[in-house]
């Protein structure tokens, strides 16, 4: 019968379709289930009008794990784009990995400290993103069995790696490892705009201010592939159809426009799925990349334990991004800024204060009226995506709630979008004579189109009670799911969001290593 | 001004629905903490009181129990979720014995579960459960009412109790164990118990308590009907075979220490767990203890000598520790030394010979030591055809 599968993945995001990719190249049977027409999740490049092309939520590309693209064979094409921290007073600094310096060439007074401080942070986050890829070491079993051991020995390594660091740097790694970016950052750097997009960075998706205990963990967890950001030619979408590619390359069945209505379950195991459509489709194994609360709803409390019902419930996962798409009629004056400067990335933030100071507003259910911006203007540097002349303007925007006071209403929405666009004005002051259609996404909006649990960059927060044995939650770290053969394999589980592949490798690794179900 | 105030609020135990009678029958002035409520010791002796179980009737206030009610669309789905028995298989107007455990197989707690449909129960118990039941209801079309405060109980225990009943004009005849109705308004009773007796429960709105109770006590001064305490019950609860929680075993919610929890395959209870019922919390957990064995084993000795061995050591071979004894008194009835302990697997399960205890008796200041020769029962200590017999028997 042709609807029988090994492998079912829920879910076209990046991470369903790495774990279809690599099921698929093990031989096994698999079948990718998405909801909309268009894979890609929240990886897409889609018309932000007509003859103008744009990445619709996620819009650069720096932490993509190099064990997916090497085993997957992609061919990614991609630029690499500078930093450039805004400043207020016209200042503006170019951020080049280590790299400091005014953006008009002369030198910056903190460049020594930034490159020292830059070269620790890469070594660290190097040290902890050998953690990314393989499931979050389990020493339930101790000495066992030889996978038990393989974890011990993971865990050894990461020991040693800190350890070889030198006794500085391991000091230094111990001394922040847990603490928070403000007080990390401000030890070596005046608050000013290159503190603020640093801080900037280490927040950038979650519900935290850079002076939040774990912020340093999330810059690093940022920071995995040494912190660059790329750009792909033709969008972030590109990175998700050549991984579609790879997929069906490798025999993976794509089935969009209908998504999972319910997973089967019989004798506590999985035994497929039922699309919203009626249609049955069977399967000894499902892996899905959607919130690890939707995935067990997905199966139906029944086949939990209460205690795990309960902890997926409580996992905390408020987003607190929006986006702002805009279509430009022309590319935006930006005094100060060389031309490549023009098409980096361009942070607004200040200061690090005004990053946690912007944080204030959204616990309170409002957005921040000052928000922290990351924009960048995608069609200078990959001019395919635009037509006439036009350019598009794609901003990610941080704090906006995902239940604001009063819900998402028109003037809610107006007065975010506003609010974007002023803060963005002192740095490009023709743009709202440009702008000739904008389209805001919520986190609200992000979390309808996508499925992610309150819209939330990581699928839940990468806080420190969220992470590695206790991702998504305690009991469940390591992608199987309470029924045999279902796994979750998106960016709820373990290492977490950003456009990298992990969690949808090492959960399909996972399975591999448990063997498909019989 | 004077803020002090008139009538202070007071503070600890409160008085139960039967708290009235129960204050005017004590002699022994003996009261415990039963879940808050001032609860009887002992209102006589326990010695007389524990007679009247085996011998006449006896009426023991069981309204401290927890109650909650279980109710909705989903209500099966539920409990059949929740405890480890197939909750399908007892019938509308029937009560079972329950028991549940967490994510890893540990108990939380035992109970009766009384049904009065697939939508409707009401789960009986010792330990507070109103949150975990919450949990468990969660995603569920089902409601969780604590009933504790609302429903007064009393146990009617003992021989004579079915007559007890019928001259109180509730003929409960055709009643078997564990059927339960309405058999007047607003008055339940269902035929459970914690003495392996005949017996009965009756459970009433708390409003309705005291009436009851005078109705049941007016019926009985003919059949020997006396008022008890916890420490007759406590006996006749051993000679039955029945645990306790907080004795026998840890409810794993207030274990505070690791490794305290036991399964109820540890605690003998292996028939109670239906693995082919579907999911249940624990199962996954419990699976793997069928598979992988169990580490204790909750046994029922038979005990040389007569000095009770509450707490006692038990050995193999005299020389090798496995265990202890959980609960032991000296049977009246039966006139044997009986306990429950747990000992370490295998013994107790595919070791059971060999077995002794060490108990220590005070003899006036002077401490002894007795190693007595221990026997592993697998019946019941106490066990009388009376107490199933349908109809009952008018003693």
């Amino acid at each position: 019968m042709s609807d029988r599968f090994d492998v079912i993945v829920v879910g076209g995001g990046h991470n369903g379709l790495t774990a279809a990719a690599v099921l698929a190249r093990k031989g096994k049977r698999v079948c990718v289930v998405e909801r909309e027409a268009l894979t890609g999740g929240m990886a897409r490049t889609v018309d932000y009008a007509p003859g103008a092309r744009g990445p619709e939520i996620a819009h650069l590309l720096y932490n993509l794990s190099p064990a997916v693209a090497k085993e997957l064979k992609l061919s990614l094409d991609t630029r690499d784009l500078p930093t450039i921290a805004l400043s207020p007073d016209g200042r503006h600094v170019e951020i080049a990995g280590g790299d400091l310096r005014f953006a008009d060439g002369t030198a910056h007074p903190e460049a020594g400290a930034f490159a020292a401080l830059h070269r620790r942070l890469v070594t660290f986050a190097g040290v902890l993103g050998q953690l990314s890829d393989a499931p979050p070491p389990s020493l339930a079993d101790g000495l066992a069995n030889m996978a038990s051991l393989r974890d011990l020995g993971g865990m050894a390594k990461l020991g040693l790696d800190v350890k070889r660091m030198g006794r500085e740097d391991m000091r230094e790694f111990l001394r922040v490892i847990l603490s928070n970016a403000y007080d990390l950052i401000l030890d070596d750097l005046s608050d000013g705009p290159v503190a603020g997009a640093l801080a900037a960075d280490a927040v950038r998706g979650g519900w935290s201010g850079p002076r939040g205990p774990g912020s340093v963990f999330t810059l690093l967890y940022r920071m995995g592939q040494g912190g660059g950001a790329h750009l792909p030619i033709g969008g972030m979408g590109a990175v998700s159809s050549a991984l579609e590619t790879a997929a069906t390359q490798a025999g993976v069945t794509m089935r969009c426009g209908s998504g999972v209505a319910s997973v089967t379950v019989e004798d506590d195991r999985v035994r497929g799925v039922t699309l919203v459509d009626g249609t049955v489709l069977e399967a000894r194994a499902v892996l899905s990349s959607l919130g690890a609360l939707a995935t067990m709803r997905l199966a139906g409390p029944a086949h939990f334990d209460i205690e795990a019902t309960r902890r997926l419930r409580k996992m905390r996962a408020r987003g607190t991004v929006a986006k702002l798409n805009l279509v430009l009629s022309a590319a935006p004056d930006m005094p100060g800024l060389t031309e490549a400067q023009r098409a980096g990335r361009l942070i607004v933030a200040p200061s690090a204060t005004h990053v946690e100071t912007a944080f204030n507003a959204v616990k309170y259910g409002r957005a921040s009226e000052a928000p922290v911006l990351e924009a960048v203007i995608p069609s200078l540097t990959d001019p395919s995506l635009c037509e006439g002349g036009k350019h598009v303007l794609s901003v990610v925007a941080q704090y906006a709630p995902f239940e604001p006071e009063g819900g998402w209403t028109d003037t809610a929405r107006d007065a975010l979008r506003d609010s974007i666009v002023t803060t963005l004005k002192p740095y490009m002051p023709d743009l709202e004579t440009l702008i000739e259609s904008s389209d805001l996404l919520t986190p609200d909006d992000i979390a309808r189109r996508t499925g992610a649990p309150g819209g939330h960059w990581h699928h839940g927060e990468l806080s420190l009670d969220q992470l590695l044995t206790v991702r998504p939650v305690n009991g469940m770290s390591r992608y199987a799911f309470g029924v045999e053969g279902f796994y979750l394999c998106g960016a709820s589980a373990h290492p977490g969001g950003d456009v990298t592949g992990s969690p949808g490798r090492n959960a399909a690794r996972k399975l591999l290593a448990d063997g498909v179900p019989a | 001004m004077n803020c002090s105030a008139k009538t202070p609020v007071p503070m600890g135990l409160v008085p139960g629905p039967f708290h009235a009678r129960l204050e005017d029958l004590s002699r022994a002035k003996s009261w415990m903490d039963w879940a808050g409520h001032i609860s009887p010791a002992v209102l006589d002796t326990a010695e007389f009181e524990y007679f009247a179980i085996r011998n006449q009737a006896t009426l023991f206030d069981i309204s401290p129990m927890h109650k909650y009610r279980i109710s909705g669309p989903d209500a099966l789905a539920v409990v059949n979720r929740l405890v480890t028995r197939d909750v399908r298989k007892i019938g509308d107007g029937r009560v079972g014995y329950a028991m549940w455990c967490d994510e890893e197989g540990m108990l939380i707690d035992d109970g009766t579960l009384f049904r009065f449909s697939a939508t409707d129960f009401r789960l009986c118990c010792q330990e507070r459960m109103f949150s975990w039941l919450l949990d468990a209801a969660w995603g569920f079309d089902a409601r969780i009412t604590d009933e504790s405060d609302s429903i007064a109980a009393v146990a009617l225990q003992g021989p004579t109790s079915y007559s007890v009943l019928k001259d109180a004009g509730l003929d409960v005849a055709d009643m078997k164990p564990f059927d339960w109705r309405e058999v007047e308004p607003g008055l339940w009773i269902s035929r459970t118990g914690f003495t392996g007796d005949l017996g009965y429960e009756l459970w009433v709105p708390r409003e309705k308590a005291l009436p009851l109770w005078d109705r049941l006590w007016e019926a009985g001064a003919i059949w020997g009907l006396r008022a008890i305490g916890y420490e007759a019950l406590h006996i006749a609860r051993i000679e039955a075979g029945f645990i306790a929680a907080g004795m026998d075993f840890q409810p794993v919610h207030a274990a505070t220490r690791l490794h305290r929890g036991r399964t109820p395959i540890e605690l003998g209870f292996g028939r109670m767990v239906d693995f082919e019922k579907g999911h249940f919390n624990g199962r996954r957990a419990l699976l793997r203890q069928r598979e992988g064995g169990q580490r204790y084993a909750l046994v029922r000795l038979d005990l040389g000598g007569f000095k009770p061995a509450q707490d006692a050591l038990v050995y193999h071979r005299k020389r090798r520790e496995v265990g202890f004894v959980t609960s032991g008194v000296w049977s009246p009835t039966t006139k044997r030394n009986i306990a429950l302990a747990e000992l370490r697997a295998p013994f107790g399960v595919t070791r059971t010979s060999d077995l002794s205890a060490e108990i220590y008796v005070n003899e006036e200041g002077r401490w002894e030591r007795r190693q007595v020769p221990v026997t592993i029962e697998t019946k019941p200590f106490f066990a009388n055809p009376r107490a199933r017999a349908t109809p009952p028997g008018a003693f």
